[in-house]
């Protein structure tokens, strides 16, 4: 039997699909009947789609453009 | 332009004054060294004895080697200097590109076929025999030898210090290059005359090194070249205005990687000494492959071993396949819209990286300058032995380090904060099952990006690069510098303390009103 504790010590291997068959099948059996666990896993996994598909600091072009101008224009004026 | 600053050294600085005498002007490659005066005159030293001085072989013999083994380097700015030396020195350009295509099939003379076939499979005892067989003297063959082991110290050398090539560049054609087994052996010369006990550069090496390493007593055919070689290394370990003399030693005898240091901190001074240095190893590297003299110097990236096999170590570097890597082929060759294109392909890695470290969106967007300006000014130097993407990853981050660092002395990417241990997450109530539906995408945005802020920077930097940026993990952990378990251990540490952030915001409707009890 493992415990919350052996589980938070594998819960990023299983949210990365990296465990072995054997291992994974005894942390499912322990999801199954721990109501902390599945939330938390369910709450990580939702948290990583979350900040995956939200596109957070994006640099807007308009703020970029002026910037690799400058850029652009130092190295074209050092390569004179 | 080159990566490091010029300083007028007058018109009367000796080394200045040889190299104009001989190229007719003072190369770019050497006018990239001015912040360090002594280095010229070791440099000088050297290429004075082995280049400008006639003694077996002719210039313009020995600019043969330079130009074909500049191009079996692929360095554009050595093989565009020595066709524009030949062609001053009156060798037309059709029989240049002959050559440099395929010098057996050059109508060469049969004992100048045999230089290039030596330098070509350096260390190798049967194509010493043939240069032998084909009339070359000893000298001639030590001579051959040591403008190869040149060769590789002008390539790494101009790699080093970034120089762009003073003529328009040389495209440089494919080549068809002998390939052979290397057989060391250290009975190349009929005869290595004993130098008398009390000769000055065996005494300074048997004082800096312990011993006299095996390259050195292969040479004693030439006491002038040991002399110039053992002048150079006085100028280049004595002083210790920039590395120490044990760093540069260590340098010399095992290499560095200049892609490393050059994110490391370390001053121009210093990073330009490492360079030289590191070009001085490479040097007596080839040097010691070429003489079968037993392995003192090791060259510590697989393509600066010698000019041995080399499209052999060419086909098995090439390990990465790399989107970007002809734009920067562009960009090495001159072309400015290339470095744009690559600027626009990388903005937003760039500027994650950058938000990751330093946490705050004005400073990033004032750090992003820093950054593609040092990724333009290195990149003549960049090898293509990490993906172009993960290098200028490396180049943000120390670029922010440093930045941070000025900012926050304490602050580093490896400090441990007071959440290190004993983390436990305290939100355990069910989200709610789409959280995107509850809040519009702004809100969203908002909510993730004070979340990622309000990390601890080692956290957040490794989220910002791996589930924000999407980097995969192993160049992840390459533009940090740490190991793989170690990105994996942040990794989830700032996914679980984000997710504790966001809770309040995405627990079940159920559980919302006790959960913003708690959290107010």
């Amino acid at each position: 039997m493992i415990t919350c504790a052996d589980f938070m010590a594998e819960i990023g291997n299983y949210l990365e699909g990296d465990v072995a068959d054997e291992v994974r099948h005894q942390l499912e059996h322990h999801l199954s009947h721990c109501q902390t666990c599945t939330v938390l896993v369910d709450s990580s996994r939702k948290t990583l789609k979350i900040v995956t598909d939200t596109g957070s600091f994006d640099l807007p072009e308009a703020t970029f453009r002026p910037i690799a101008e400058r850029i652009m224009a130092r190295i074209r004026s050092s390569d004179k | 332009m080159s990566y490091f600053g010029e300083v007028a050294l007058g018109s009367s600085f000796q080394p200045f004054a040889a190299l104009q005498e001989q190229f007719g002007f003072v190369p770019k490659l050497f006018r990239a060294q001015t912040l360090l005066p002594r280095v010229l005159e070791a440099e000088s030293a050297l290429i004075s004895a082995i280049l400008f001085t006639d003694k077996a072989l002719t210039r313009i013999q020995k600019e043969c080697i330079l130009l074909v083994l500049a191009a079996v380097d692929g360095n554009s700015y050595c093989f565009t200097l020595h066709y524009q030396m030949l062609k001053l020195l009156g060798v037309p350009e059709q029989r240049l590109d002959c050559i440099v295509a395929d010098y057996q099939r050059a109508d060469l003379s049969p004992t100048t076929a045999a230089l290039l076939t030596l330098v070509f499979t350096l260390g190798n005892k049967e194509a010493a025999q043939e240069a032998s067989s084909q009339g070359l003297s000893d000298e001639s063959i030590l001579e051959a030898i040591l403008t190869a082991a040149l060769s590789r110290f002008l390539c790494t050398l101009s790699a080093g210090v970034g120089a762009t090539p003073d003529f328009a560049p040389r495209p440089i054609p494919s080549l068809q290059v002998p390939l052979s087994d290397t057989e060391h052996s250290a009975e190349f010369f009929r005869s290595t005359p004993k130098p008398p006990d009390n000769f000055a550069p065996m005494l300074f090496l048997r004082k800096e090194f312990g011993s006299v390493p095996k390259v050195f007593s292969a040479q004693t055919l030439r006491p002038d070249i040991l002399q110039a070689e053992t002048d150079a290394l006085r100028h280049l370990l004595l002083p210790e205005d920039a590395l120490t003399r044990a760093q540069k030693r260590d340098i010399l005898l095992a290499g560095a990687d200049l892609e490393t240091l050059r994110t490391r901190g370390l001053t121009e001074n210093q990073i330009l000494e490492a360079v030289v240095t590191m070009s001085f190893g490479a040097f007596f590297n080839v040097l010691q492959a070429g003489l079968g003299a037993g392995s003192d110097f090791t060259a510590r990236m697989p393509e600066k071993k010698a000019h041995l096999s080399v499209p052999l170590d060419r086909h098995t570097d090439v390990t990465v396949v790399d989107p970007d890597a002809e734009c920067v082929g562009k960009v090495k060759a001159g072309d400015l819209d290339a470095f744009e294109e690559l600027m626009n392909r990388h903005s937003q890695r760039v500027y994650r990286t950058l938000v990751g470290i330093l946490g705050n969106p004005d400073d990033a967007r004032d750090a992003m300058q820093d950054t593609f300006l040092k990724v333009f000014q290195h990149l003549p130097g960049f090898e293509g032995r990490s993906k172009f993407s993960t290098w200028l990853v490396s180049i943000a981050t120390n670029t922010a380090i440093q930045r941070l660092r000025e900012r926050r002395p304490m602050e580093s990417l490896d400090e441990s904060g007071p959440d290190d241990e004993g983390f436990r997450p305290r939100q355990v109530q069910a989200w709610t099952d789409d959280p995107e539906q509850l809040y519009s995408q702004a809100e969203m945005r908002s909510l993730i990006e004070n979340g990622v802020m309000k990390l601890p920077i080692k956290y957040r930097v490794v989220l910002m690069l791996r589930d924000i940026e999407q980097l995969p993990i192993e160049e992840a952990a390459s533009a940090l510098g740490l190991g793989i378990p170690a990105i994996k251990a942040r990794l989830l540490r700032g996914r679980l303390m984000l997710r504790e952030a966001l809770a309040p915001h995405f627990i079940s409707s159920g559980n919302r009103r006790s959960a913003q009890g708690v959290t107010n």
